[in-house]
């Protein structure tokens, strides 16, 4: 029970094991489509408060992700999912600083999970993928073999080494990160930990960030002239 | 929109096959056991639960169909609305613009008519005015010319009159004369002859 790790699902739904990374994740879903629900319940032609917060916010990244992106009607096609990750990814690395949430058995952050993060990587996989399809057609499939079809393991590795990498910086920053403020908090309970949390602010945001960025190359990539 | 969803829509199934069949595979493979799902303290967390997996790429979708419906989808309306609004609010100025100067022309005009009309008052008032002028010169010109002809007309007819009266006078005054240096030595009827040939010669000359 140390770290507040806790092994063995939370409760069964059915026959299906719900775990605390999952509840977890319910929490932060409800929690952003509720401030999305009161900022945008009446929306005003000129935004005020919590509606201009929340504006400011998804439209920041739209413009963000559509920027990193050449192709506008590809960006206007991917940016909602992009900024989709940049909230999760950030509301996810953020809840492991929540106080008192570490006095909670079994509670962690869900990017701090490998399966959490490997499924975002593998819906930016898939995203790719299909995003590069729907723009050259069967075209897409000959980007495997350029520049000469002996090339075509490399890339394949290539492909497979995108989620990979994906999946395994965000998970080892968070975890590591987890863990160091675990040990410092039982090392040091007071003072000393703060310093290692005002860094991981600056950690969530950076790999929330970062992953979305790549993300966003990727789709780029895929979508770009190169094939 | 709908496309995005098509879109978004095979990547999550895409992503639950793949779950799917790991997880399948999986448990048959470990004799239908659940594997754990996280470790004692100090370990990493287990890699490969499948079900943390599936639950995760629904929950993600059901954040990106949670912000479509309340961030993206408003927000989008909202923008479009604004834009539509800040578009028509310029095109109304434009047409304010347009109006505004099509009423300071027609107020130029309209002062330049002014100007002109006022213009004409001034020419008709000096015009009436020097018409007044020349009638009543003219008029005061034919008094004096109607007075001086009565006036000359009284002198002559007052020069006829004194011309009557110097006459009589002159004769009473030369019968008197004669009479006195005659001592009546001759006649009335003589005496008169002579005194009216007289004062007729005489006042032939005087006059």
């Amino acid at each position: 029970m140390i770290f507040g790790m806790f092994d063995g699902p939370l409760f069964y739904l059915g026959p299906i094991p719900v775990d605390h990374l999952v509840v977890t994740e319910w929490v932060l879903i409800a929690l952003i489509g509720t401030i999305g629900y009161f900022a945008t319940r009446d929306m005003q032609m000129v935004p005020r408060g919590l509606q201009n917060a929340f504006e400011m916010i998804i439209l920041w990244t739209y413009d963000f992700f559509t920027q990193l992106m050449d192709k506008e009607h590809v960006a206007k096609k991917w940016a909602p999912l992009l900024t989709a990750f940049f909230l999760f990814i950030l509301c996810s690395n953020y809840s492991g600083l929540v106080p008192g949430a570490a006095n909670i058995p079994g509670y962690q952050p869900p990017t701090s999970n490998w399966n959490v993060t490997m499924t975002l990587a593998l819906i930016t996989f898939f995203s790719v993928h299909i995003a590069g399809l729907s723009e050259h057609g069967g075209h897409y499939f000959k980007h495997f073999v350029s520049p000469s079809p002996a090339m075509l393991p490399l890339n394949l590795i290539e492909e497979v080494a995108h989620p990979l990498s994906l999946t395994v910086r965000l998970f080892g920053n968070i975890f590591g990160e987890e863990m160091v403020i675990a040990f410092l908090l039982f090392l040091a309970p007071f003072i000393i930990p703060s310093a290692i949390m005002g860094l991981s602010l600056l950690l969530g945001a950076i790999q929330a960030i970062v992953f979305t960025i790549l993300s966003a190359s990727y789709i780029a990539a895929a979508t770009g002239e190169g094939h | 929109m709908r496309r995005n969803r098509k879109f978004y829509t095979a990547v999550l199934l895409l992503t639950m096959v793949m779950v799917l069949g790991f997880a399948t595979f999986c448990m048959a493979s470990e004799g239908g056991n659940v594997p754990p799902i996280s470790q004692p303290a100090g370990h990493t967390p287990a890699f490969g639960n499948w079900f943390v997996i599936g639950w995760t790429a629904v929950n993600f979708f059901v954040l990106l169909a949670l912000l479509y419906k309340f961030a993206y989808n408003p927000i989008n309306a909202m923008l479009e609305q604004r834009s539509s609004t800040i578009e028509s609010s310029l095109k109304h100025a434009e047409e304010v613009k347009i109006e505004v100067e099509e009423m300071r022309k027609e107020t130029q005009s309209n002062l330049a008519e002014s100007r002109k009309e006022a213009q004409e008052i001034v020419a008709r008032a000096t015009k009436a005015a020097d018409d007044a002028k020349n009638e009543i010169i003219s008029k005061a010109k034919e008094d004096a010319v109607n007075i001086k002809n009565k006036a000359t007309a009284e002198i002559q007819a007052a020069t006829e009159q004194a011309k009557v009266e110097l006459k009589d006078t002159a004769a009473a005054l030369a019968l008197l004369a004669a009479e006195k240096v005659l001592n009546r030595a001759i006649t009335d009827d003589d005496h008169k002859k002579m005194v009216k040939q007289f004062v007729n010669e005489a006042g032939d000359l005087l006059c």
